[in-house]
């Protein structure tokens, strides 16, 4: 699909486009395939089959029913056909498939939405496909959603540097691939920290309890070792690509 | 003609003044990070204004934290206050809305296990029949609103842990004061709690990792947006005798840690809501029903077996293998 053929079927669908937005952006996948059709398990295999020509689906194969699909079986069938196995443990699913239905009956539609944002499918074989079932097909009040879950590694990113913050300052910045220990002193005590194999940790500290001693060495981009007693903070930095970390 | 002229000069004038003064805006704007220690914890704040606005933000940061952790730190001794009278409110509705998983009377309990001495262990179990009598917001008589000082009566050998809910009130205190002064994008993060608000230095939603309970890194990435998010797990402050896990999660019902969880993260709309709401459903049996009650939260669920389970409503986020 071009982009003016795409913005095109943006536009005739007008009424859809904002619940599948609101819809995507609610949700806990990467990417999500609408699709509002009777005859849903004949055209639900017929997207997956393209978009996996694509290499848009995930590479796994196991696929799980959310809620409840009157033609749950139907599709089932058809997948299981395409190579993909039924999980009942939706953690394990690559592909999450629930079914809703519309308040009214609406033309029949399909979109595919990544990131709260519909996404250019810039395939001849998707717009024919759409512009056939927008014609063609009955209206329907059936709302399949695929959701599609990628795992992705990006994010963990091993750290370059051990950064000290002593009573809120930067006072240091360790390369983590240079074996040493350092210490370091604050207002409150002093803490020592040793750095070796690119991973760092607190191997002595003043502070009563020692919880920053028991942590475990850090290496990753963004993780944090803390003496609150001593007002100190080992800080991993590196090319981070989380903005902050919880937990 | 030179009527039309003066005013088409005026217009042009107006639009100048009104760009010069939309650049002297945003010029000087950049993202300012700090770190502040408070309830027992680093908190990072990260926020995009000018150098002088970010003085005025820190300030600000410094006197809400101050306040919150002044009046709900371990110890402190009851006061009748706004934000008592508010955040006890909050606690008894999730209190009542949970069956009693969530209940700030187990101070006790944190006392007897050593938690908040630094120095934990397990003990007698008869030590612990006799605290549980101590446990029960049922106990504290009269439910809010509790307007009048005497209204508010704690009985004798009580004792109020705030410990999971007075943290993600502070944040949202600390965060909406800042957005009503005019800070349009940052974060606020306190340990396992944090608001974000507006989008991240790329112009995109804040990507928040969440900590793997068991392993080095992250379970995965939540996208938000002015939102709200807390985590708590068996891994934050345990101990392990005899091959078993203690951790500071208590069952108000047992006196006993709660078990079949590794963690849980709560999103939402509230920090102060989700950090009760993860103390809640880590104690429930039953989490998913807890959730109904709350359909602008959802969470993310590690169960004893280290399964991931998506609870209540939806936010985007992306596992990490």
């Amino acid at each position: 699909m071009n982009r003016r053929g795409f913005f095109k079927t943006i536009l005739a669908t007008p009424t859809l486009l904002t619940p599948f937005l609101l819809a995507a952006k609610r949700s806990f996948n990467d990417s999500e395939l609408f699709l509002i059709c009777e005859d849903s398990p004949r055209f639900i295999s017929y997207l997956l089959k393209e978009l996996n020509g694509k290499h848009i689906l995930p590479s796994g194969k196991n696929f799980t029913f959310l809620t409840h699909h009157p033609q749950a079986e139907k599709i089932a069938g058809i997948l299981a056909h395409q190579g993909w196995k039924y999980t009942p443990d939706p953690s394990q699913a690559d592909l999450a498939l629930s079914f809703s239905r519309l308040q009214q009956p609406a033309r029949p539609s399909f979109a595919f939405v990544k990131n709260g944002q519909v996404w250019d499918l810039r395939s001849q074989k998707l717009l024919a496909l759409w512009r056939n079932i927008n014609k063609n097909q009955p209206s329907s009040s059936c709302m399949t959603t695929a959701g599609l879950r990628h795992r992705s590694s990006s994010p963990q990113q091993a750290g370059k540097y051990a950064v000290i913050f002593a009573d809120g300052h930067p006072v240091d910045k360790i390369p983590l691939n240079e074996t040493q220990s350092k210490r370091y002193k604050t207002l409150k005590g002093t803490v020592c920290v040793r750095v070796e194999k690119n991973k760092a940790w607190i191997s002595e500290s003043s502070c009563r309890h020692h919880i920053c001693r028991y942590t475990p060495p850090v290496f990753l981009a963004g993780e944090r070792i803390i003496c609150a007693p001593n007002h100190f903070l080992l800080e991993i930095q590196g090319n981070l690509s989380v903005d902050t970390i919880i937990g | 003609m030179g009527k039309n002229r003066k005013l088409r000069l005026f217009v042009y004038g107006i639009c100048v003044l009104s760009l010069a003064w939309l650049w002297r805006c945003r010029a000087g704007k950049t993202w300012h990070k700090a770190t502040f220690l408070y309830f027992d914890t680093v908190c990072e704040v990260n926020l995009f204004c000018s150098p002088p606005d970010f003085a005025s933000a820190r300030t600000e940061i410094n006197r809400i934290f101050s306040e919150i952790e002044k009046e709900f730190s371990p110890g402190a001794a009851p006061t009748f206050s706004l934000h008592t009278r508010t955040l006890f409110q909050k606690a008894w509705a999730v209190w009542e809305n949970s069956q009693g998983c969530f209940d700030i009377t187990v101070a006790p309990l944190a006392d007897l296990w050593g938690f908040r001495a630094h120095k934990p262990e397990v003990p007698p179990l008869e030590s612990i029949q006799e605290v549980m009598s101590q446990i029960g917001m049922e106990k504290i008589k009269l439910p809010p609103p509790a307007t009048q000082e005497e209204d508010f009566r704690i009985p004798d050998k009580m004792g109020l842990d705030w410990g999971g809910i007075a943290k993600g009130y502070g944040i949202d205190l600390t965060a909406h004061a800042l957005i009503n002064k005019g800070f349009q994008r940052g974060f606020i993060n306190a340990g396992g709690d944090l608001y974000c608000w507006g989008s991240n230095p790329d112009h995109k939603a804040w990507q928040i990792g969440i900590k793997h309970p068991r392993q080095e890194g992250f379970l995965g990435v939540l996208s938000l947006s002015d939102t709200g998010v807390a985590t708590t797990g068996d891994y934050q402050r345990y101990f392990v005798e005899n091959g078993i896990r203690y951790h500071h999660i208590f069952d108000p019902k047992t006196g006993f840690p709660a078990r079949g969880k590794q963690s849980i993260t709560v999103i939402g709309p509230e920090t102060c809501l989700c950090d009760a709401l993860a103390t809640a459903l880590f104690v429930s049996k039953t989490p998913e029903e807890i959730l109904k009650l709350y359909p602008s939260y959802g969470a993310i669920l590690v169960n004893e077996e280290g399964e991931i389970y998506f609870l209540g409503k939806s936010f985007p986020f992306r596992l990490i293998d």
